[in-house]
This record gives structure tokens, C-alpha cells and sequence, in this order.
């Protein structure tokens, strides 16, 4: 398409900033405002390497939201079949880790944790630790039942980075090796579950 | 996107008014709120913000609280679709998901506290803007429907019809067309008159075929503002009457 790509992507960025600033969205518009711009990606980011032969990494996908979402309290089907135009990836990996490895790195890396991030806008807690303790443990949960639901790939990521990344390497080679060369058709994403 | 028959869990018929029309806000339940919505519909310049100014004055007069909630106004959505309308970069389904955000913002400050305070909500435009739009677009109408689940049947819809005809000379008459107003993105045409025509018709095509299914009360948008607005005061007096509904 045309130069836009980088403007179009700018603009979803803007207003979900926007409303991230001003603690002002709700979970439903959380929800809406992330699929825009997943879909924003996807159309201008994603589908036209995957014409192009390309393999596409993508760093998080569909899934988070249906973790996020569900754990705000967003009917999990609706999310489902929102983000039904999605292409289907060909190999999903979730590096799972307890939610005290988690926070412990959080803590180490960083001093002050996002609002959304902590899931303080569910008001579950007025300390940002222990709120992101309690909302991102619920995000786990909810992760584990995606791992059953999209038979998602899970590599231990309590592990060393040498040791995440040899595993990872095989289950990408093993994928590359068992798949034909040109994969590009475009498969919607819906599960059977989901219905 | 695969085309499949309406979901039974997106907008659609046979959902009370005043409840959800699909999943819904699991974590806002409106069972029982007192208040109701009515919605005018109706394309571009057919004079829905007139009898809405007059509807409110009435009612107020009678008492009601009466809250107005419009397309694109949320404070959150707002600036950006106005951005993204200007700089011509979104494309038909990041457009759709936008305006599915600037309701859902609507319905979650505005709509849903009014309801349940006991208010009239008059919306300029509901979600049948949104799914003609969208399948006028080719966005899949299963896919639209269910998007929508989160809204939440109106009380009363009444959609002020008009032929193309008429619907263009008032247009010319009033503010001339604009570029979205007449589906330049759709490439219908080079030319806005032509382009005015051939998309404003297929929206008028797709607002008949919803009628049925969402039960319109049709309204002829030729009449006189007054004639309209005696007609509309006359329907939504009945219905107040008999869902005992009371000035609060």
C-alpha cells in the first residue's frame, strides 16, 4: 500500500496512549483499542511478508489479549471472535514462568510499574506490586488454559536464555523442516472452543 | 473472514430492549435499570440533530433527565478518528474497530449510568450506522454483528427514510458532500456526485434491509421538521405511557 503504514500505526498508538495517560479506558475499550492495532499491524505489517515467503516473529499476539481481556472481566467468546480476522500462526510459543520469577525480574529491571500493566485499573489493589501480583497471576491462569485451548508450544522460561533459546531453535527448526516452503495461505483464526 | 449465517450471539433479533444484544459487558450487568434509549437513525442530512434538539426540549419540559450520546463524540475517540478521517490511512477494518471503540466508551460513561439513573437517552445514530457502513465496506456481517454484541437493544429505533433524490439536492442545498459522506475511499467513483450517489444509495439499501430485522419504526425524513417531530412526540409519548415510565 501507500506510505501511510507508519502514520496509520502512529494513530492507534496515539489514542491508546492517550487514554493510558488519563487512566481512562475501561476493559471493553482496552480491548477494542489493542485490536485496532493488532489489526493495524497485521494488515500493513504482517500479511504482506507472509505473501512474500517471509517469516514473520511476531513479540506477543492474539493471545495476550485473550489473557488480558478475560482477566478484566471481557466475555472471553467476544474476544475470540474479534480478533477472528487474525491469521492463524503456524507456530505459537508461550514462555512460561511462575508469577513470583516474574515479579522478582519486574523488580530488578524496573522501579515504577505501569498502571495497566499492574492491572490497577481493576482496582484490586492501591499497591502496585501486590496488584500486579494479583493481576498478572490471573493472567497465567488464564494463559494455562490457552496453552490447552490453541495448543501453544511452552518452552520453561525459569531457565537460562542459552537454554530458552536452544529450545526455541528446535522447535522452530522442526516446524521449518516439516513445513513446505512457501507457507502464505491465510487461514482464519477460530477454534472449535471458541464457538 | 469466512461469511456464515448471523451468530446468535451479535446484534440481532429477538433481544429484548433494554438487554444486551450478544455477550454483552459481563461485568456491567443492566438488568433492571429503569431507563430508556431511543434511537434516531437515518443517513447524512436527513435532520436527525433537529428533532433530537426538539425531542429533548419536550421531554425535559416534562420532566425526564434526558442525556444525548452521538456518533464519533466520545472524549476518548474522538481526536483520533477526526485524525484518522483527515490523513485517509485507516483502512475498512481498523476503521470499523475505531468507531466500535468510540461506542463502547459512549455506552459505558454515558449510556449505561443514564440508564441506570432513569434518564431518556436520545442517540443520534446507534450501532446501524455502524453495521451499514461496515457491510457497504465488505467487512463480514457475522463478524460486525458480533463486535456489536456489547451493545445494548435500544428502546425505540426510529429511521428517518429518504430517497436518493431528495437526499442529494438537501445535501447540495445545505453543506455540499464531503469526502466520507460520499464514500470516496470506496473509489465508487471519481467523481463526488457520482460517488455520493452510488455509496449513499447502498447505504440506504442496507438501512431497509435492518429494518425488519431490528424492528425501525420508519418515519418519512421528506415531511416537515414539525410534521416529524408531532409523530415522533405522539410514539414516544405511547410507549412512555405504557412501559410506566415516569418523570424522574
Amino acid at each position: 500500500m501507500f506510505v501511510t503504514e507508519w502514520n496509520s500505526s502512529a494513530l492507534v498508538k496515539a489514542a491508546t496512549k492517550a487514554g493510558k495517560k488519563k487512566n481512562a479506558l475501561t476493559p471493553m475499550t482496552f480491548s477494542l483499542l489493542h485490536a485496532t492495532d493488532f489489526a493495524d499491524r497485521l494488515l500493513y505489517n504482517i500479511i504482506p511478508p507472509l505473501k512474500a515467503g517471509m517469516i514473520v516473529l511476531a513479540d506477543r499476539y492474539a493471545y495476550t489479549a485473550f489473557a488480558r481481556d478475560a482477566t478484566r472481566g471481557v466475555d472471553n467468546r467476544w474476544v475470540r471472535e474479534l480478533y477472528s480476522f487474525a491469521v492463524r500462526p503456524d507456530l505459537a510459543v508461550y514462555f512460561r514462568v511462575p508469577i513470583e520469577v516474574s515479579t522478582d525480574r519486574l523488580m530488578a529491571r524496573r522501579v515504577k510499574l505501569k498502571f495497566y500493566e499492574a492491572g490497577m485499573d481493576m482496582g484490586w489493589s492501591s499497591s502496585p506490586i501486590e496488584s500486579f501480583r494479583i493481576f498478572q497471576g490471573r493472567v497465567l491462569e488464564e494463559y494455562d488454559r490457552l496453552v490447552e485451548e490453541f495448543s501453544l508450544d511452552v518452552i520453561d522460561a525459569r531457565s537460562s536464555i542459552t537454554e530458552q533459546q536452544r529450545a526455541f531453535r528446535k522447535l522452530v527448526t522442526r516446524h521449518l523442516a516439516g513445513a513446505p516452503e512457501e507457507q502464505v495461505e491465510a487461514e482464519p483464526m477460530e477454534t472449535t472452543e471458541a464457538r | 473472514m469466512t461469511d456464515s449465517t448471523p451468530h446468535e450471539n451479535g446484534a440481532n433479533a429477538g433481544v429484548r430492549p433494554g438487554h444486551y444484544y450478544g455477550y454483552g459487558i459481563p461485568y456491567l450487568p443492566i438488568d433492571g435499570y429503569p431507563g430508556k434509549i431511543i434511537a434516531i437513525e437515518g443517513t447524512d442530512g436527513v435532520g436527525r440533530s433537529t428533532q433530537i434538539r426538539l425531542l429533548r426540549e419536550w421531554l425535559e419540559v416534562q420532566g425526564y433527565g434526558v442525556i444525548e450520546t452521538g456518533w464519533t463524540r466520545s472524549t476518548l475517540m474522538q481526536p483520533t478518528i477526526e485524525l484518522a478521517k483527515s490523513s485517509n490511512t485507516l483502512n475498512k477494518l481498523t476503521f470499523a474497530l475505531l468507531y466500535a471503540t468510540d461506542f463502547a466508551d459512549r455506552l459505558e460513561k454515558e449510556v449505561i449510568p443514564a440508564l441506570k439513573a432513569g434518564f431518556i437517552v436520545l442517540a443520534d445514530r446507534y450501532i446501524f450506522t455502524a453495521l451499514a457502513r461496515a457491510q457497504v465496506r465488505g467487512i463480514d456481517r457475522t463478524w460486525t454483528r458480533n463486535l456489536y454484541g456489547f451493545a445494548i437493544a435500544p428502546h425505540l429505533v426510529f429511521y428517518l427514510k429518504i430517497d436518493e433524490r431528495t437526499l442529494i439536492r438537501r445535501v447540495l442545498e445545505s453543506r455540499g458532500m464531503n469526502f466520507w459522506e460520499s464514500g470516496m475511499d470506496l473509489k465508487l467513483a471519481d467523481d463526488i456526485h457520482d460517488s455520493f450517489r452510488a455509496y449513499q444509495r447502498s447505504l440506504l439499501r442496507e438501512y431497509n434491509s435492518m429494518a425488519d430485522e431490528f424492528g425501525f419504526r420508519l418515519l418519512d425524513a421528506k415531511r416537515k421538521v414539525e410534521a416529524i417531530q408531532e409523530e415522533l412526540r405522539r410514539q414516544i409519548g405511547e410507549f412512555l405511557a405504557e412501559s410506566d415510565s415516569r418523570p424522574i
